[in-house]
């Protein structure tokens, strides 16, 4: 009786884990270059990211200062607290769900086309954003995309650069995670 | 009757050459900040050198401290590849203290990439690379610590 009650829940365990992914080698591109100036872009490869196939929550935190920059000149600038102000606000980090988790079957190979909505927090700010995803299912394995633009007014950046018209106003976000 | 000379003017000749020479040096040193790129970071000497596990507990332990102390600065660390994680077309290594699961994760330069993915989980490394610092994850209920630009060093 005591081992019954010990494998189901080791089962119920296993099954809740099962549902709930984790990466930690997401991957964040920040990208705002303008017309007069190239650099302004960074990669993130440390994000971590989780999803739930069962509720279609979804979540990832990202450290600002793994924003990997070729230029180290726009990488200072990018963390000083003129712009993104890393020391004091030294996370980024996003929950939501995904709004039409009906059509999407995590247990079945194919591409699904969803709708993400949630809270994304930067600088400090957290503004509610709604943008189109892709799941790719191929096997145990659950590839993520999506790309959108933020409004750096939204999120109360600011500084010389973006008034310079040396940073974009509306950078665009690139998120890549793979589950497995 | 003898041509009057043309009046000589002086300070346009030295405006000219201030201007220009101003010129030279301001393209100079616009030219030199947009091509600026950072060291390779394998030959960059290390602000501190540590094992894998001694830094996750010491950012496990006080991350204020450990954060002031690390961030920013070049760090060798050795330790036992915990796992090889794929990430877009290149790879993190992980050391990861199995009795916490706090762990520290190293992404590449792009120049030592090749050699990264060669590394198999359970092979002793050094790996150098610069602190991007570390905090405590919500999502995963560990502490992290992250690094950028690394180097696979042995």
């Amino acid at each position: 009786m005591k081992k019954n009650l010990v494998f189901a829940l080791m089962l119920l365990a296993g099954t809740t884990f099962a549902q709930k992914k984790v990466t930690t080698s997401g991957s964040i591109s920040f990208d705002a270059t303008t017309p007069i100036d190239a650099l302004p872009k960074a990669d993130n490869k440390t994000v971590i990211a989780s999803l739930d196939t069962k509720t279609g929550a979804v979540a990832f935190e990202a450290i600002m200062k793994n924003f990997a920059f070729t230029n180290p000149k726009i990488q200072q600038h990018f963390n000083a607290p003129n712009w993104l102000d890393s020391e004091k606000y030294p996370k980024a980090t996003f929950t939501g769900s995904i709004v039409n988790l009906k059509g999407v079957n995590f247990k079945k190979d194919g591409t699904y086309n969803v709708d993400v909505e949630g809270d994304l927090t930067m600088h400090g700010e957290t503004k509610k954003i709604t943008t189109p995803a892709k799941f790719v299912v191929a096997g145990a394995t659950i590839t993520g995309t999506t790309d959108f633009t933020v409004k750096l007014d939204d999120f109360k950046i600011d500084g010389p650069a973006v008034g310079a018209g040396k940073v974009a106003k509306d950078p665009k976000i690139t998120v890549l995670v793979e589950f497995k | 009757m003898k041509p009057t000379p043309a009046k000589r003017k002086p300070w346009l000749k030295r405006i000219l050459i201030v201007g220009g020479l101003a010129f030279l040096v301001g393209a100079a040193v616009v030219y030199y900040l947009f091509t600026l790129k950072f060291d390779d970071t394998a030959s960059t000497k290390a602000d501190f050198t540590v094992n894998a596990l001694d830094l996750i507990a010491e950012f496990a332990k006080n991350d204020t401290a450990a954060n002031a102390k690390y961030t920013e600065k070049i760090i060798t660390v050795s330790g036992r590849v915990s796992e090889v994680e794929a990430v877009d077309s290149t790879v993190n290594l992980k050391f990861t203290d199995t009795t916490t699961g706090n762990y520290a994760i190293f992404a590449f330069q792009e120049q030592h990439i090749a050699a990264a993915k060669t590394v198999k989980q359970g092979d002793s490394v050094s790996v150098r690379g610069s602190c991007s610092g570390g905090s405590f994850s919500s999502i995963l209920g560990t502490t992290f610590v992250t690094f950028k630009r690394c180097a696979l060093i042995k």
